[in-house]
């Protein structure tokens, strides 16, 4: 399935590395480099799954998590985020986070989180 | 203000997997392999703070600046010279290193420094079972006494610091940067709780 994805963080290294990853296999990638961004591009073009940053300015990503899920409440998103505490992968999870990816991306788990998704394993 | 050998022990470790976390970071990143040096762990009056770094770097340096929030909360700093500022941006971006830090790779290495910070944070946050919040990272290209002025520690006033540092080296380089982690008084007290309750539960385990 070539899915139709949107990438919200505001560091264009991760969104152009997450943006060439998801490419070579070929799903149709949108950026968004704030919150407020993400969420008007999720209403407006209903995209399979978010990859979403965590630590942003002006709107952080779990308020975002929040906001897509009230938006849309089987929402697919994936956590994408350098904070490696447990805590905050509870906190994504307990907001409908379906997976949570670590930076720095590697193409094997920025893969694997999606087709999980993608398969409803998540 | 001194900390008790125990309590460096304790921290040094605590800093060591921490920053071994941050090193394999930095080396998924740029594809080579990074060399810590044993991390140094001081309390130190904030006033003093600026000549020690002074004496590792000089003139400008580009600093990425995490501030971190929660039970403990400090200032996380990445410090680079101009010189391994220029590496980074190069092995990340395939760009010239010998070019100044335009904008794009201002963001390049703010990013660079919300991974390697958040790494080694988030070990500690993990390991002493506190959730810290992190601020969104800052890049700063100027000296070092700028960068210190530009410290906060919530609205603590500091008198002293816990001053972690350790340099890296970026191996078939000879650049380095540092990482600095200062906290107030208020959250070293607190840090030197959680490290006894770390050290009591690896003991129960």
């Amino acid at each position: 399935m070539n899915a139709k994805i949107l990438v919200v963080d505001d560091s264009s290294l991760a969104r152009r590395t997450l943006r060439q990853i998801l490419e070579s296999v070929g799903h149709t990638v949108e950026e968004a480099t704030n919150g407020a961004e993400g969420l008007e591009k999720y209403f407006l073009n209903r995209p399979d799954i978010v990859f979403l940053d965590m630590v942003m300015e002006h709107m952080q990503g779990l308020e975002v998590l929040r906001k897509l899920r009230e938006m849309d409440p089987h929402a697919r998103v994936i956590v994408a985020t350098a904070d490696i505490q447990s805590g905050t992968r509870m906190n994504a999870e307990n907001l409908g986070a379906y997976e949570v990816i670590n930076k720095p991306f590697t193409r094997d788990r920025v893969l694997s989180a999606l087709e999980n998704v993608l398969a409803g394993r998540s | 203000m001194q900390l008790t050998e125990n309590q460096t022990d304790a921290l040094t470790e605590l800093i060591n997997i921490g920053y071994a976390r941050a090193a394999s970071a930095l080396s998924e990143l740029t594809g080579h392999q990074i060399m810590l040096e044993v991390p140094q762990v001081a309390v130190h009056p904030i006033s003093e703070v600026g000549d020690i770094l002074s004496s590792h770097i000089r003139g400008e340096v580009a600093s990425v600046h995490q501030v971190f929030s929660g039970p403990v909360a400090g200032n996380a700093l990445l410090l680079l010279d101009h010189k391994a500022a220029q590496l980074l941006n190069r092995l990340l971006t395939n760009g010239h290193g010998n070019s100044p830090l335009d904008a794009s790779a201002r963001e390049v290495l703010t990013e660079v420094g919300n991974i390697v910070l958040n790494a080694c944070l988030g070990v500690f946050g993990n390991i002493l079972q506190v959730q810290v919040t992190f601020a969104v990272p800052r890049l700063h290209i100027e000296s070092v006494s700028s960068v210190l002025n530009s410290i906060t520690v919530a609205h603590e006033e500091l008198h002293y610091a816990l001053m972690i540092q350790t340099s890296f080296h970026l191996r078939e380089s000879d650049v380095s940067g540092y990482l600095v982690i200062v906290l107030g008084v208020t959250s070293l007290d607190r840090l030197l709780e959680e490290l006894e309750r770390w050290e009591e539960r690896q003991v129960a385990e």
